[in-house]
């Protein structure tokens, strides 16, 4: 009787179940993505009040914290991903884990330059040292060090497996970082910042942050599955469900 | 200053809000429209194997010549 | 396997790649003659102050070591691959992360001892001070291991690919950010009379993980680029 969640799950590990599957779930992410983001974005820019301190600047927060969380959350699926992908070497967790760099490496970048373009304002300084923002672009570094190796074999599953030993590397190495580069700062005694000091929100400023942050996970997941598809088709090319599926959409 | 005015300025911080907003977009988009291109550039390579496949078969099969076997 | 068969099979390792290294002894001086170039070109781009590069000295030594080991990293396992060697060493009776271990030990040995030995007099053409060297090559000595066995575990990763020169780079520079973060720390808190021991021990505990893990990841990535 409670077998049908393995059952289930393991059904949903063979592809043409997954393609399926996530073809139903990916316009709903989709629309509620939009749908949120569009709350969030009403929320942030036009109904909350300027911050009496950084003025109409700190709207730059809706999109720069969550992509910034959003980053780290990727980074974490894509290494859980990985470990199942290398553990029990099931296709699906490899797909799932090498199509999540890109996106994460979308947001990691953007939450780079929106940080940066929030901080010429603020700190009067495009880029600064300090150990957040080093972390970031180190994370930046590894999701592009986990995609280069993914493309650097012939065999997709193979380089598929080694892009996701480098990615558990990775998994241990930014807090080792992180903690790095705070030393090397206090040691420097740089500019400390602390932009998040002032930390007691107003809710004004808070609801459309933590929908914002909802709507991202939605796009996450409706792009995680556009690629997932995708990569199958690409994957499985020469399987009878993939023909069907190419000559069904010949006649459009 | 009337209300959609102060919008656009952001209180004189225009130059950082919106060009942070439209990073933020133009990412996104084009994270979204890469898979549906590579999709498509996926589907269609398939469908000229395909064709080719049948093809082959086709030719073979009026020729009356044994195959080799296909790769 | 007994205990004598194992030691006998290091040993065996460690002088197998030494003498190859030795047969080819310009590949040896390619990363110093390197190094030793690096280092001159700054003192021409920055001009030639004594203030100036005293300060930078410390950092400029370790980022061009870094470097000229980078540039001899790739070369590792690559000779082994094409001669099939490497794929012997995976099938062998005796633990593969060990046989790398040696491996790491002897490439170590001819790429990294070299430059340490250089680095005092890279040092002094960048107006270090005397008191400060020692640290320097403490620090070096440290952090140079490091580095190989980080680097050795991402050459095993990219064994089965092309050509991965950049991309060596590329997954090389996060894993070295905290060695470099140290090492420096370490050279400039000598320099600016600090204690600087702490940077000194955090980097000899990194490398004493690193000396019992690095292997056994090196061993486990080379058998996923290798499995084809």
């Amino acid at each position: 009787m409670s077998n049908w969640i393995p059952l289930w799950l393991h059904k949903l590990g063979s592809p043409p179940t997954f393609y399926r599957f996530a073809g139903a779930l990916q316009p709903w992410a989709m629309t509620l993505a939009l749908l949120l983001g569009a709350i969030a974005l009403y929320g942030g820019l036009v109904l909350a009040p300027a911050d009496y301190q950084q003025g109409d600047a700190y709207r730059i927060i809706f999109i720069h914290v969550p992509s910034a969380e959003m980053s780290m959350f990727i980074y974490a699926a894509m290494g859980v991903a990985a470990f199942i992908a290398l553990v029990w070497r099931i296709k699906l967790a490899e797909v799932v884990a090498m199509e999540s760099a890109p996106i994460g490496a979308a947001f990691t970048f953007i939450t780079l330059v929106t940080g940066s373009l929030w901080g010429k304002p603020m700190w009067g300084t495009w880029w600064t040292w300090d150990a957040r923002l080093t972390s970031e672009l180190v994370l930046l570094f590894l999701y592009l060090g986990v995609i280069g190796l993914y493309h650097a074999f012939e065999d997709r599953r193979q380089g598929a497996r080694a892009a996701a030993f480098l990615a558990i590397i990775g998994i241990i190495n930014v807090p080792i970082v992180h903690f790095s580069v705070n030393w090397w700062n206090t040691l420097h005694q740089g500019s400390t910042i602390n932009v998040f000091g002032q930390s007691k929100m107003s809710w004004d400023m808070l609801w459309p942050l933590l929908t914002m942050m909802l709507a991202t996970k939605f796009y996450y997941a409706a792009s995680l599955f556009r690629r997932a598809r995708t990569d199958l088709l690409a994957m499985e090319g020469g399987k009878d469900w993939v023909r069907k599926i190419a000559a069904d959409e010949a006649k459009p | 200053m009337s209300a959609p005015q102060t919008f656009f300025t952001m209180g004189g911080y225009a130059a950082y809000v919106w060009p942070a907003y439209a990073v933020f977009f133009i990412v996104l988009i084009a994270d979204t429209v890469a898979p549906r291109l590579r999709r498509r550039r996926v589907l269609r390579e398939l469908r000229a194997r395909l064709v080719r496949q049948q093809a082959r078969q086709d030719r073979a099969g009026s020729n009356s010549i044994p195959t080799p076997p296909s790769p | 396997m007994n205990r004598p068969g194992l030691l006998t099979a290091c040993t065996a390792m460690l002088r197998r790649d030494l003498t190859l290294a030795w047969r080819r002894r310009g590949d040896i001086a390619m990363p110093v003659l390197y190094a030793l170039i690096v280092t001159m070109l700054f003192p021409f781009a920055l001009g030639p102050e004594d203030t100036l590069l005293q300060r930078i000295a410390g950092g400029v030594v370790l980022v061009t070591v870094l470097l000229a080991m980078l540039l001899a990293l790739d070369a590792m396992f690559s000779s082994d691959i094409e001669d099939g060697s490497l794929e012997q060493l995976v099938m062998a009776p005796q633990p593969l992360a060990l046989m790398l271990g040696m491996k790491i030990l002897a490439h170590w040995i001819t790429t990294a001892l070299p430059l340490i030995v250089i680095a005092p007099l890279l040092a002094s053409m960048l107006h270090l001070p005397g008191a400060v060297i020692p640290v320097l090559l403490l620090a070096l000595s440290l952090a140079t291991p490091l580095l190989s066995l980080f680097g050795a575990v991402l050459v095993a990763l990219t064994a089965g690919t092309r050509r991965s020169g950049m991309l060596l780079a590329l997954m090389l520079l996060p894993l070295c950010v905290p060695a470099v973060i140290f090492a420096a720390g370490a050279v400039a808190a000598a320099q600016q009379g600090l204690p600087w021991l702490a940077p000194i021990i955090w980097l000899a505990a990194a490398l004493v993980l690193a000396v019992v893990l690095a292997p056994l990841a090196c061993a486990a990535a080379l058998r996923i680029a290798l499995d084809a």
